[in-house]
């Protein structure tokens, strides 16, 4: 009939495929009948770039997330659907023989955890290949394919999350599908997502109908992730900067709401990528490999040096690239360790590059308890560290890292065993090798401008994640929160865990952007004499709101409000009542945007609250295992020290804590299978947080 | 809800599709859904180009603040009046502005998003033609024009809508009378302080009377040409704004000394080009005008003598002076001149006086009590007391400390015998997308979905149904 119809019809033609589910069970309206969501059944997913954070159940003390998936697939044979582990395909000739049972050992191959395939795998076909050379009357050899699943491989993986944005949407799904079915949570169990700032509104609404439709969550909260960051602080006003893989994103929240407005969303080229490409261009004519330089980049010797620190033994850098002889120093002992060594004792730990390594990990417990343990524990420290200098200088090794001028790290690396034997049968396998590295300066400059610059002209990614910060403070709206804004920086994410980070970023906003203090000492106000506004009646006047004067914001300023008060003769300026309402009732809140003084005058980071021990503050460690793509689903057990930069996901338990069990949905903080089914996936928008 | 009642079907059916309102501004591009209270997607209309690897690159979005990149150079594709000039980049830009925050990549196939389990050969074949979809398929899309839109103008945008973004309705408003809707009013004269215009609208009962629409170049962007006018002119030292791009760092001056600074520098070749500096040292002068720039709030012009005999010009330097730092840390107290670059908007004799401004003099009649005069003048007799007192301020520009104050004096002034009544939002996301939030309200009313325009129509009579159904 009339002109309406057009949209609903072509907006059928999009999602006519769906095909008409078997109804769901019915589930009755929340707040009369639907029980309350427990604690340990609230399902958290977590999905970032290169890993996906999940958890099943909130603890009684917030940790770490305890499962940790790869946020990569692997095309299943049949196209369109995905494996979370490579599988390769074998042709093996199998004798089949009456008696016989050669075939098995394959069959619990397939079944073979993903842990420890190594062990069975590297055995057994051996005396299959034996078994077959021996001619036997009885048997005739047929091909049969056998699958296995490679846990270690990334060859041929989909990554559905890019800098942050989906770019393979059946692959993204199988992911999630692949986290619900592992952590397999009951039938009532709310589910809380934490979004990348990178999806569009359509993306999230897809993400809504497919958790609705595919796991039949009955309740759904979709939570940004600056926002969590927030709640991981216990702060309503900050300026969240992620600082991811490829990509950072800084986001400006002020009384618990995202500023979309000026928003850095996947800024690309800043992520800690960028800091391996780096350390790739300067050390990679020493032959050094890029797995190398990112477990370099996270290794505790390489640190970021606040702006104008001069780098240890100056003389260093003139000479850097002069002398390649001297660089690509595979430290002292193990240089010739990079040669596969076979497999190990059944372990995939394999290999000792150093054989004091294995006695360091074991400590004399009888001399801890029976002696002072922390000299105990010092000494052996001490040791290690003289040991892995190559025993030079004592004094040289008390240095700072920063003050020296080579340190070294131990890298590890997996070599896939490429002996004939291996090749043929079995599952690939590898082992893992360790030896020292040592590396000169280079490794403080991880941050300096690259040389080959591509297509933009700033130095360094730390100048590009300021001026983004400068630039979304700016773009907020309320002037008055700006200033807190700059107090309240809030820096997560895993690009963000090299040493200095934090401290070399603020000095880079020192340096460009904070003003000075005789241009900020009288800042105030206008006075208000003239701020007012006249109100020329009418509900949709101006209203005179909180004029913008000293008492308002004393302490925002950095400027003793006496003193400011002093100048500007404001005779007893009226305690002004938020005026009339507005257009809006809504808006609670009314700013202004002009009249107020510059910022920042000063800035810094927040701290994280430390009644969560298991988020420590700077959890820089040197996390052994490769990149971290190769660790497989490993839940934190290698990998210490998750601090900080997951306050994100922290945030995210307290808001499911606060969402799910405390208000039940009072505060729209999740939107209900109800909800859905009246509003469809764009009702979403309404719960968004 | 009354727990007898039966729980709804456990599945949704429906497929409620909210429409998308682009309100495309000189300065800014606004788009988002309608019914939100807030554009979603808010980015310079500005767009970057430079050349990289032998290839043309073009930089949208907020990314042309951030990142300085070789050679990149800043254009708009609209021109001072806010009119369509370059229709190629001025589509590729508001497609920007909804497909980065909106719409985003197509989530796919169907089939493939997990939901659909089909047998594998019941693929069927033309599912794939519409894996390229065009951007805005599904959602009907509202788009707002000024008041004094050619009518060229408006027939290409629907056909850019219909044809090149497959919308499946359309329809296209006046900024002006949008702007009155998100005040709650059918009758209003609308004051749109832009950054290139500032325009003056009467509507009645929702119309818009064309005869009374006046606009003048006197926007945000010529405020900015007084400020740098100031800064010329300034003593001891004139004031150059270096735009943060090409300091590495500063170090703290006393006020009125010169920066100490380190600057960096670019190969010739790599330099970005003018126009990209001209745009950052807007946004140093966007801040000034945010910190430190306030409307003499009368009752009287500041040239003229106060109400108690002492010139206000006086007046005004017995005020604290405002003190701003530039992005090379020199810092200045600004008084009585933080008044002057503005006055120049009710004005004109006020003005301050720069040659090289490309700006040339305001004359009176483009000043804004002079435009409303020409405006009133244009319009029925009998309306005008009902528009005076229905006078709604809108625009970014029209955030200015001071200014509506100013402005309900002028008019008072004016026209001393109707009743004179400003309304302006208190809230600076209102005043500055209030013929977005115009269109969010007219585009989710259900009253309205007899006014699209749909693609049948469209179809039907070609892009000059614009004319008919958009009056």
């Amino acid at each position: 009939m009339g002109p309406k119809r057009n949209p609903r019809k072509s907006s059928q033609r999009v999602r006519t495929p769906r095909k008409t589910a078997p109804p769901a069970p019915q589930r009755p309206f929340r707040g009369t009948i639907m029980p309350p969501f427990k604690d340990e059944h609230i399902l958290l997913i977590a999905p970032g770039s290169q890993m996906t954070l999940a958890q099943l159940g909130l603890p009684e003390t917030f940790t770490p997330a305890q499962s940790r998936f790869p946020t990569r697939m692997f095309p299943a044979e049949k196209k369109g659907e995905y494996e979370p582990y490579r599988v390769n395909e074998k042709r093996q000739q199998v004798k089949i023989s009456n008696g016989t049972t050669a075939p098995k050992p394959d069959v619990e191959m397939k079944d073979a955890e993903a842990a420890t395939p190594a062990t069975e795998a590297a055995v057994k076909p051996e005396g299959e290949t034996g078994a077959t050379e021996n001619p036997d009357e009885s048997t005739k050899t047929v091909e049969e394919i056998f699958y296995e699943e490679d846990v270690a491989s990334d060859e041929g993986a989909i990554y559905p999350i890019q800098n942050g944005r989906i770019v393979d949407w059946p692959c993204f799904f199988a992911l999630l599908t692949h986290v619900y079915n592992t952590l397999s949570p009951p039938f009532h169990t709310p589910i809380m997502l934490v979004g990348q700032p990178a999806w569009s509104a359509r993306d999230r609404e897809a993400i809504a109908q497919f958790i609705f439709e595919k796991f039949k969550a009955p309740a759904f909260s979709m939570m940004d992730s600056a926002l969590a960051a927030c709640y991981g602080y216990g702060t309503s006003t900050a300026t969240v900067i992620d600082v991811g893989k490829g990509k950072v994103d800084v986001t400006a929240v002020t009384d618990f709401a995202v500023n979309e407005h000026g928003r850095g969303i996947a800024l690309e080229g800043c992520g800690g990528d960028a800091m391996t490409d780096r350390l790739v261009e300067l050390l990679g004519h020493k032959g050094f490999t890029r797995e190398m330089c990112e477990q370099l980049k996270r290794s505790n010797i390489t640190e970021i040096l606040p702006p104008g620190t001069p780098l240890p033994g100056a003389a260093a850098t003139a000479r850097q690239g002069a002398n390649p002889a001297a660089a690509a120093s595979t430290g002292g002992p193990d240089a010739n360790d990079s040669a596969p060594r076979g497999p190990g004792d059944g372990t995939q730990t394999g290999t000792d590059a150093n054989n004091e390594d294995e006695e360091e990990g074991v400590l004399d417990v009888a001399a801890i308890v029976s002696g002072n343990t922390t000299e105990y524990l010092a000494n052996i420290e001490k040791e290690k560290t003289t040991n892995k200098k190559g025993a030079t200088d004592p004094k040289a090794a008390r240095l700072p890292n920063s003050k020296k001028e080579k340190a070294s790290f131990q890298f590890e690396g997996f070599a896939p065993l490429e002996g004939e034997k291996a090749a043929a049968s079995g599952p690939r396998q590898y082992v893992r090798h360790t030896r020292d590295i040592e590396v000169s300066v280079e490794r403080f400059l991880l941050t300096s401008p690259r040389s080959n610059t591509g297509d933009r002209l700033t130095s360094g990614i730390l100048e590009d994640i300021a001026t983004q910060i400068h630039h979304t403070i700016l773009a907020v709206p309320d002037a008055t929160k700006r200033s807190e804004l700059w107090d309240s920086l809030i820096i997560v994410g895993c690009g963000s865990k090299v040493k200095g980070f934090t401290q070399a970023l603020l000095g880079v906003i020192t340096q460009k952007f904070i003003l000075s203090p005789s241009g900020t000492i009288f800042t105030s106000e206008i006075p208000s004499t003239f701020t007012t506004p006249l109100p020329t009646g009418g509900t949709n006047t101006p209203a005179p709101m909180g004029q913008p004067g000293p008492m308002y914001h004393p302490a925002a300023h950095g400027v003793n409000p006496l003193l400011v008060a002093a100048t500007h003769n404001n005779p007893g300026m009226p305690g002004v009542m938020p005026g009339t309402p507005s257009m809006d009732p809504n808006m609670a809140s009314h700013y202004r945007s002009t009249g107020h003084s510059q910022t920042p005058t000063s800035t810094k980071t927040l701290k994280l609250p430390e009644y969560f021990p298991d988020f420590k503050d700077q959890g820089n460690s040197n996390a052994p295992g490769a990149s971290a793509g190769n660790t497989g689903v490993n839940p934190g057990a290698s990998q210490s020290g998750h601090g900080s930069e997951e306050a994100i996901f922290l945030g995210a338990q307290m808001a499911a804590k606060v969402f799910f069990v405390v208000d039940q949905g009072l505060s729209k903080g999740y939107m209900s299978r109800a909800d859905y089914n009246e509003g469809g996936p764009s009702a979403i928008h309404e719960y968004i947080l | 809800m009354n727990p007898s009642n039966p729980p709804q079907a456990a599945e949704y059916g429906g497929d409620e599709v909210s429409a998308i309102v682009l309100d495309p501004g000189y300065s800014t591009t606004r788009a988002g859904f309608a019914g939100e209270d807030a554009p979603k997607s808010l980015i310079p209309t500005y767009y970057g180009k430079y050349n990289a690897d032998g290839q043309e690159k073009i930089v949208y979005g907020d990314d042309v603040f951030v990142t300085p990149r070789p050679g990149l150079s800043v254009h708009n594709p609209l021109n001072k009046d806010g009119i369509v000039e370059d229709w190629d980049m001025a589509e590729r830009v508001w497609e920007h502005s909804f497909m980065s925050r909106l719409t985003g990549t197509k989530a796919g196939n169907p089939f493939q998003n997990g939901l659909n389990d089909i047998a594998n050969d019941e693929l069927p074949a033309e599912m794939e033609v519409e894996s390229d979809e065009k951007p805005l398929s599904d959602s009907p899309l509202l788009m707002t024009e000024p008041g004094w839109n050619p009518a060229k103008a408006r027939e290409k945008t629907i056909e850019i809508a219909m044809e090149k973004w497959d919308t499946p309705a359309f329809y296209l408003a006046r900024t002006g009378v949008l702007a009155s809707f998100a005040s709650g009013k059918a009758s209003a004269l609308v004051i749109d302080i832009g950054a290139s215009n500032i325009s003056i609208t009467p509507i009645h009962d929702g119309m818009i009377l064309k005869r009374g629409v006046q606009h003048s170049p006197l926007g945000g962007d010529y405020i900015s040409s007084q400020i740098s006018a100031l800064f010329k002119a300034n003593s001891p030292q004139p004031i150059t704004i270096t735009p943060h791009y090409l300091i590495s760092s500063k170090t703290a001056v006393e006020a009125g000394q010169a920066p100490q600074a380190k600057y960096k520098t670019f190969p010739a070749d790599k330099a970005p080009d003018a126009s990209y500096r001209a745009l950052l040292e807007e946004r140093t002068l966007a801040e000034f005008k945010e910190c430190v720039v306030q409307v003499w709030p009368g009752p009287t012009r500041l040239s003229a003598p106060g109400p108690n005999g002492i010139p206000n010009e006086d007046m005004a330097r017995t005020y604290p002076g405002r003190p701003f730092e530039f992005p090379d840390g020199y810092n200045q107290v600004f008084g009585v001149d933080r008044f002057r670059v503005v006055e120049s908007l009710f004005d004109a004799k006020a003005a301050v006086p720069d040659p090289e401004s490309p700006f040339p003099p305001p004359t009176p009649a483009q000043t804004i009590p002079e435009l409303v005069k020409a405006s009133l003048a244009g319009v029925d007799v009998d309306l005008r007391p009902h528009l005076l007192a229905n006078v709604v301020v809108t625009g970014g520009s029209s955030l200015l400390y001071g200014f509506t104050e100013r402005l309900n004096h002028e008019l008072m002034q004016m026209f001393p015998g109707p009743r004179v009544r400003v309304t302006a939002a208190g809230n600076t996301s209102e005043r500055r997308f209030g013929s977005w939030i115009g269109g969010s309200i007219l585009a989710s009313l259900g009253t309205f979905h007899q006014m699209w325009i749909s693609k049948k129509e469209y179809e039907e009579h070609g892009p000059n149904i614009v004319e008919k159904r958009c009056k």
